[in-house]
């Protein structure tokens, strides 16, 4: 095995990741992420797992909770990885490694050595170990088996991730595939919430749910933490199976890539009435035809597609499990105004923040043209605006059919506006980080986090202060998310759209002079 | 007339000096060669030639009008070849070059008859496969296409031929033939000197940063068999370009 080789492949790596720092985003990023997160984040982690430790401890059940813990920190970190992209983003793809002279086995070893040493795994390393200090520091187990426990887990949590990652690929690649994952996704988000409550009634079901989760990893991981007698051994032997098991499946996929589908190559006749030619034809000879191509170019990009369509289950759900959930006892109008809030966000964000991010080389056209390139902007964003749009619509229908609580004119009128306030306050911000933070991304990537810096504070900013802010209103003072105060909704749409229309003429206005610096980001020059 | 004017063009890219104080003029009707070393600033003067980048200094004439990027009529009596490419992915090329024809304001008959033919003529009839699955060559055809749609009367070509089988190529040249022939221009750039050779009247030579040094007319390696230049006569393009541009002679013992 050529060690110096793959030690010099990670070596590179590191340098790629620095390089990125290069730009401003990258530097800003660099910055958050390296001197306000990163090192801070680690040091927090591990006092906090420290912290749960003792805690364990202290409560008389500090196999279970060690064992909760880690559990919980599995599920998460394979999660946030498939998720966003984190600590799995294949940074030398197999194909890339041929062209140093490393044997199959040494290519496959450098793929996970550089995979695994990414910055995102370390977070949870940091909070594994030191759940085994904590452990260790109020007398319980070993700190050594601890150390093992946690270096076993972590390594199992990668394979663990990209198993899942490989597994949604294939998904993805199968015709029926858009139309499955965004249910599995589902399941896999509501499932626990909707488990709880049936566990507390049935408490016989959460000793069977028990027994199983006494099989997993981090169960194995918790007792090899916290023991040292034989159901310690148990505990080793259980993550080196897992362990063991896990990278053989990896390896069997990844052996086995998928299989294209046969395609049957029939030159096909040219159809020139398509739908989306009848869609632009509406909006007349300037912007008609401009229309029906981002029409046609979001519908053909595969993680628009998958965007919009996992919205299309989960606004409805949301919007009615999470109105229940946080109802009790608080304001269920108040999560309902936060959910309509987020329905004109969610189907389309990531290419609302990042307009121009998608197409490529594409992006130039827009300026040879004999037209205002302002108004490829603006039908970019009538269209993302019209598309999300649906959704608010969705989301009332959904409201009006199946609402936790008694249906009023007055109310829907709020929810209504919380959706068109959310819808143009969003796609106002957006055309500003689609000038001030482009960033090249592939349209039929999947997974993965692919924006920039003031991309993802927008996005996550965004969700998460329109789906919170009015919860915790609601708790202070349940009567200000009462349908009497219809019209403060009302005036907060009218102002939000007030926002839209003066970004979209002012963004228009300074996109000639951003044309360079964004066509140097699209193409991959800066 | 002159088809392009341009006088002392400057471009910065921030403090990096890409084009310095370019003058050229290129003849209506002319089969016009851009040449130059890598990154001598070739692409980057037909950027600022077709709007696409804002020039730091200097001024740009098509068609005996002023150009700026916002010269909306001239650019529609203009087609553009870029570099690289500028095509849409996950379209289909009829659906790519359907798009180009409707910004150029072309009506729908004439858009739909200019694609049907244009594929078939460079043998891009099948319209299932998106512009990703196409090869480079095929990719090439399709921006040449884009770049022709609107019968342009100033075509500028950024290194049309390179990927492009010989049959591709020769169909280009025929039709480029033919558009110089009706009175119109063609202004391209190529590192195929032969090529350039044998299509163009005229050749302007540029070296780093952006710096004219040498323009003049190469039917003359036709008619009289050599240019001099600094005293020496060449037979060629080639050996003219190296000896303007700067020919190294570099050994490696170890290779």
């Amino acid at each position: 095995m050529d060690f110096h080789l793959i030690a010099q492949l990670i070596r590179l790596r590191y340098k790629l990741l620095w390089a990125k720092t290069r730009t401003r985003n990258g530097k800003i990023a660099l910055f958050m992420a390296g001197y306000l997160l990163l090192v801070p984040a680690i040091f927090l982690f591990a006092a906090v797992g420290a912290g749960g430790g003792m805690a364990a401890v202290r409560s008389g059940k500090a196999e279970r909770i060690a064992q909760g813990v880690l559990t919980g920190l599995f599920a998460c970190a394979t999660i946030i990885s498939v998720v966003l992209g984190f600590g799995l983003n294949e940074v030398f793809s197999d194909a890339e490694l041929r062209r140093y002279p490393l044997n199959a086995r040494e290519r496959l070893f450098a793929r996970h050595f550089t995979g695994i040493a990414d910055p995102f795994w370390f977070l949870f390393l940091a909070l594994d170990l030191g759940l085994a200090f904590g452990l260790y520091l109020l007398g319980l187990g070993n700190l050594l088996l601890g150390t093992v426990a946690v270096l076993l887990l972590f390594v199992c949590n990668y394979f663990a991730a990209r198993l899942v990652g490989l597994a949604l690929d294939r998904i993805m690649r199968k015709k029926a595939g858009s139309v499955l994952l965004p249910i599995v996704f589902m399941l896999f988000c509501f499932l626990p919430g909707m488990a709880m409550p049936m566990l507390k009634k049935h408490p016989a079901a959460s000793g069977v749910v028990l027994r199983i989760l006494g099989f997993t990893p981090s169960f194995g991981a918790g007792s090899l933490m916290v023991r040292t007698d034989a159901q310690a051994f148990y505990g080793f032997a259980l993550i080196v199976c897992w362990l063991l098991g896990l990278a053989a499946a990896v390896a069997a996929l990844e052996r086995r890539p998928p299989k294209a589908t046969a395609r049957t190559v029939q030159a096909k006749e040219i159809r020139w009435d398509s739908r989306f030619h009848q869609a632009g034809a509406r909006f007349g000879s300037q912007y008609g035809p401009l229309v029906e191509h981002w029409l046609r170019f979001y519908f053909r990009c595969r993680r628009f597609k998958l965007s919009y369509l996992m919205s299309l289950p989960l606004m409805p759900f949301l919007l009615l499990f999470w109105s229940r959930q946080m109802g009790r006892g608080a304001n269920p109008f108040a999560a309902a105004v936060g959910v309509f809030a987020v329905s004109g966000l969610a189907p389309a964000g990531a290419f609302v923040i990042n307009q121009y991010g998608y197409v490529g080389s594409g992006f130039r056209r827009f300026f040879l043209f004999p037209i205002d390139p302002a108004a490829t902007l603006r039908a970019s964003s009538y269209t993302l605006m019209g598309l999300s749009s649906v959704y608010v619509v969705l989301a009332a229908l959904a409201w009006a059919l199946f609402a936790p609580v008694p249906y009023d004119v007055r109310g829907m009128t709020m929810l209504v506006a919380s959706g068109v306030f959310g819808l143009f306050a969003f796609h106002g911000a957006g055309l500003w980080t689609t000038l001030y933070g482009p960033r090249r991304s592939d349209p039929n990537r999947t997974m993965g986090n692919d924006l920039s810096l003031a991309g993802n504070l927008l996005m996550m900013g965004g969700m998460f202060s329109l789906l919170f802010v009015p919860m915790m209103v609601g708790q202070i003072d349940k009567r200000i998310f009462s349908p009497e105060h219809w019209w403060v909704a009302v005036i907060l749409a009218a102002l939000a759209a007030c926002f839209y229309f003066a970004s979209l003429r002012r963004a228009t206005a300074i996109l000639p002079a951003r044309r360079e610096r964004i066509l140097a980001v699209v193409e991959g020059r800066a | 007339m002159d088809a392009i004017q341009i006088r002392n063009l400057v471009k910065y890219y921030g403090t990096i000096r890409a084009v310095d104080g370019l003058s050229l003029r290129v003849a209506a009707g002319t089969m016009f060669g851009f040449l130059g070393p890598n990154g001598s600033g070739k692409s980057t003067t037909i950027g600022c030639l077709t709007g696409l980048l804002d020039p730091t200094a200097g001024e740009i004439e098509i068609l005996g009008k002023r150009f700026d990027a916002d010269s909306a009529g001239l650019k529609r009596r203009m087609g553009v070849m870029p570099e690289t490419l500028g095509l849409f992915e996950p379209l289909r090329a009829h659906e790519f070059l359907a798009f180009v024809g409707r910004m150029y304001g072309l009506d729908e008959s004439a858009v739909r008859k200019r694609v049907t033919e244009l594929l078939d003529a460079l043998e891009l009839t099948d319209a299932s496969k998106t512009l990703s699955e196409y090869s480079t060559g095929m990719r090439k055809r399709v921006a040449f296409a884009a770049a022709v749609i609107h019968s342009p009367e100033v075509l500028f070509l950024d290194e049309p031929f390179e990927s492009i089988d010989p049959a591709g190529v020769a169909l280009m040249k025929q039709w480029l033939h033919t558009f110089i022939e009706q009175g119109r221009t063609v202004f391209m750039t190529s590192h195929v000197l032969e090529t350039v050779e044998r299509l163009c009247q005229e050749v302007a030579i540029i070296a780093t940063p952006g710096k004219l040094v040498w323009q003049g007319d190469i039917t003359t390696f036709g008619r009289e068999g050599a240019i001099v230049y600094d005293g020496k006569e060449f037979d060629a393009l080639e050996p003219l370009f190296l000896h303007l541009t700067g020919e190294r002679h570099v050994e490696l013992k170890w290779l």
